[in-house]
């Protein structure tokens, strides 16, 4: 059996007097959409926070492509992109500058750097607007500008947390092929939503969280079982 | 330090894009000669302005030629008291053997009226006494018996100039390095979370303390470059005006060559401490504007030991004191400047605290930075 991307294994966290995660497991595989569901607060953004290391679980552990986020957590963050609805920019650097500081920061430099920077610039059909400050771009732009600088260093590992929540109808497509392409290219996905339709589409597998628990996993076709779609499946787990 | 260096340079970049910023070391160029030219012109006009005296009765003989050699105008009025109350800056009633003089002591114009006034009864008075003396065959001298010679161990000038600087040098220096870096501080720390960036700055895989050895680095960096500027700013004003006390409009004030490399080294110091402390500060809020709230308080803080000079110019303490952040600073300089010189211990103890405070500040900053609640809060 090939190693797990990401490993999750009784994950608890309690934030202030809310105990956010109960002991939740799954693994995510290299080359799936794997799909964290649930309502508003059922964990879903802390899990993703506790994968990249940035909050510390109270028991449990997480481990990508075999390094523990406590044991190895800059060897975590070298292997993980992360993209979110909050799109963070520097709004006086350019679009390629915003890039290169998040590339140099992995470690990137050289005539590599330019070519990750030029090669990822390509690819996300980011040309016309390079050069021009962030403070000027419109929201999708700022949105490519995010997802760059997270691929930037090549990463095994990433995820998506509700990317389109703010992005209108064509910025939200081409961010869900980016997702599908990389998906291609082996690498694992992580997507956040709490929009149904999309991730019925788009997952090969998922977990739906629920007030901290782990209510429903496995292949996307299962979760839905016998239910008209996924969305019918999830309001019946979260209702009852 | 590679990560630290990414940092510096980014945020270098990002300052001198920054309006805000700019502005604020702009206006700490023009404001201090501007500052100092108004307080050249005000000073130069209470010295050579003419002040109006209101007298009744007789003026002794050669007095009124005295007074109006040195500015006051005499203009005869019925009721001296009631003119010095808002006609006049004095007003004086001569009646034989006694003078009465009336004015009001909460105008500086009447108090300075004053001055000139005694200062020209007293030399009247004396050569009054002298010339009676004479008549009588009898030497003068006597009224003198102890002759005062002063023997200044520095030019007069020298110690006017330095008395100026003593004060202003140290004061500029401290609250430029101060406001200088606050825009670059809270940019750099609560404008990270106010604009999402932190999130994805953290995700990195460069050590939390070495970015923020960045940003301290490059908000020192830009409040040394104000201090830099208003400072240079201020000397090249000097070089134009002449201030009170300097005397002739040569004589420019100077910095004496123990006070630059004294001046130096505390700007570094005090530059690092109030880097961190701005930032850690800037940390805790969420906004560029909560920011604002929480590190107005420093400058108030730091504004009376900054000043303390200007209350007590004398101030002597026990070398306890010069543990004291900003005090030390302030003292130690002002004893560059005024006697050349620096005492070595008073300058070890100020050099061991202002680390200190830099070395708690920086553990602070370092602390807020890598808190959880800096993302889920």
């Amino acid at each position: 059996m090939t190693q797990a991307a990401v490993a999750v294994e009784r994950l608890e966290k309690t934030l202030g007097a809310n105990r956010v995660l109960r002991g939740i497991s799954f693994q995510a595989q290299p080359g799936e959409i794997f799909g964290l569901l649930g309502p508003n607060g059922a964990g879903k953004t802390t899990t993703l926070r506790i994968i990249c290391t940035l909050l510390s679980p109270d028991a449990g552990q997480v481990r990508v492509l075999g390094f523990g986020t406590k044991t190895a957590p800059a060897e975590v963050r070298r292997r993980i992109g992360v993209v979110t609805a909050d799109i963070g920019v520097y709004p006086r650097l350019s679009a390629r500058e915003n890039i290169e500081y998040f590339a140099r920061l992995c470690g990137l430099e050289g005539a590599e750097l330019v070519r990750r920077l030029d090669g990822v610039i390509e690819r996300l059909d980011m040309g016309s607007f390079a050069k021009q400050r962030a403070e000027s771009l419109s929201s999708g732009q700022k949105q490519k500008v995010a997802i760059a600088r997270a691929i930037v260093h090549d990463p095994e590992v990433l995820m998506f947390d509700e990317p389109t929540s703010n992005l209108d109808v064509l910025a939200s497509k081409e961010v869900r092929d980016f997702m599908v392409e990389s998906k291609g290219r082996g690498k694992c996905v992580i997507f956040s939503t709490h929009v149904m339709h999309d991730a019925e589409r788009l997952c090969d597998r998922m977990t739906i969280l629920h007030q901290g628990l782990v209510v429903a996993a496995g292949p996307t076709e299962e979760v839905r079982g016998d239910k008209r779609d996924l969305e019918s499946a999830f309001l019946a787990l979260v209702e009852t | 330090m590679h990560w630290a260096w990414i940092v510096l340079k980014k945020e270098l970049t990002e300052v001198l894009r920054d309006r805000r910023t700019l502005l604020a070391i702009g206006l700490a160029a023009l404001a201090t000669p501007l500052v100092l030219f108004v307080v050249s012109q005000v000073s130069s006009r209470t010295a050579t302005q003419t002040y109006t005296v209101g007298y009744s009765g007789d003026i002794p003989t050669g007095l009124d030629i005295l007074l109006r050699a040195t500015g006051l105008a005499l203009e005869a009025v019925p009721d001296p008291a009631a003119a010095a109350r808002l006609q006049v800056d004095l007003g004086v009633s001569f009646r034989p053997g006694e003078i009465d003089e009336y004015y009001d002591p909460t105008r500086q114009s009447a108090q300075i009226a004053d001055i000139r006034l005694q200062t020209i009864l007293g030399q009247y008075d004396a050569a009054q006494a002298a010339a009676a003396l004479k008549d009588r065959g009898i030497d003068p001298g006597i009224l003198t018996p102890l002759k005062l010679v002063a023997h200044p161990l520095s030019s007069p000038v020298k110690a006017a100039s330095n008395a100026f600087l003593s004060f202003f040098l140290p004061y500029i220096l401290i609250t430029m390095i101060l406001t200088g870096g606050f825009s670059a501080a809270l940019d750099s720390s609560a404008g990270e979370r106010e604009r999402r960036t932190l999130e994805g700055l953290l995700l990195t895989p460069a050590p939390r303390s070495q970015l923020l050895l960045g940003k301290i680095a490059a908000i020192t960096i830009v409040s040394l470059a104000a201090a830099v500027v208003a400072i240079g700013s201020m000397f090249v004003a000097l070089t134009q005006i002449s201030l009170p006390g300097s005397g002739a409009a040569s004589n420019h004030i100077t910095l004496s060559p123990t006070a630059v490399p004294v001046m130096v080294g505390l700007a570094l110091l005090i530059a690092f401490s109030f880097s961190s402390v701005t930032l850690a500060l800037g940390t805790l809020a969420k906004s560029f504007r909560q920011g604002q709230a929480y590190v107005t308080p420093l400058y108030f803080v730091t504004i009376l030991p900054a000043s303390i000079i200007l209350f007590i110019p004398d101030f002597n303490p026990s070398l306890a004191y010069y543990l004291i952040p900003i005090l030390n600073a302030v003292l130690v300089l002002r004893d560059a400047i005024v006697h050349d010189s620096v005492s070595w211990p008073a300058l070890t103890v100020t050099t061991i605290s202002l680390l200190a405070t830099g070395a708690l500040s920086w553990v602070a900053a370092l602390r807020l930075f890598t808190r959880e609640a800096l993302l889920t809060k």
